[in-house]
């Protein structure tokens, strides 16, 4: 493809790993991953509305072990996706660019969606 | 629409999208264990029907702006990345307006 002269940012594979490469990455998978979880809901809601037998197809695959997987991984990409989302929205506000402060925080991010999802997952299905 | 106001709209749509999708997301787990009557009883609610519309329309836009930004850095061919967010923006004008249309007719 020769019709855009314009430079492309490197690709990920040329860098080494750092804790805010991984963070942006990770934003942006996860941002997709909450896309394709509003377009299964979508379909949900079609399947709502078609009537009962086709809602109980949705329900019989969400409490399968795959199901469950996906929902809980559609959880966890929400609770990152907030969370890194809030540290963005820090860094626009002008805060937090030391790279010991944006390690930090990017170590505060990936451990407490982990610790959210889990809760998060416990209170929705009623276990707490 | 400029890059200031995308970058500010983007923004906007991100706080707006937070405490909206965390409790949207919370009632779908809650029912994903639930029958249909419950389904069905919890989008009665004229609050929950208004919110849910409004978290589709707001959420495709975030997408929209989000994707267009990533096409910008993966897409070498302007014909592909053009022909992408095309396709991103009627899917986000068309998903809504069938959730709009559903919601408020056949519920």
């Amino acid at each position: 493809m020769t019709d855009n002269q314009n430079p492309l940012s490197p690709h990920l594979q040329i860098y080494r790993w750092h804790i805010s490469s991984l963070l942006s990455i990770t934003h942006r998978i996860s941002g997709v991953i909450n896309l394709v979880a509003l377009i299964l809901i979508f379909f949900w809601l079609i399947a709502l509305i078609l009537g009962e037998d086709s809602y109980e197809s949705f329900l019989l695959m969400f409490n399968s072990f795959f199901g469950k997987f996906i929902l809980i991984g559609f959880v966890w990409s929400m609770c990152f996706h907030i969370l890194s989302g809030i540290r963005h929205l820090v860094w626009d506000l002008g805060y937090g660019f030391e790279i010991k402060t944006a390690n930090i925080s990017g170590i505060i991010v990936i451990i407490s969606s982990l610790v959210l999802t889990i809760i998060f997952w416990l209170l929705a299905k009623g276990f707490i | 629409m400029n890059e200031t106001r995308k970058w500010i709209l983007h923004r906007v749509s991100a706080i707006i999208l937070t405490p909206l999708y965390v409790w949207f997301f919370f009632s779908f787990i809650s029912l994903s264990t639930k029958n249909y009557s419950e389904a069905i009883y919890f989008f009665t609610n004229p609050l929950f029907k208004i919110l849910t519309i409004i978290l589709f329309f707001v959420g495709f836009f975030h997408a929209r702006i989000s994707l267009s930004e990533i096409f910008e850095d993966y897409i070498h061919s302007k014909k592909i990345k053009d022909v992408a967010n095309i396709l991103i923006l009627i899917l986000g004008i068309i998903i809504p307006v069938i959730i709009l249309i559903l919601l408020i007719y056949k519920i």
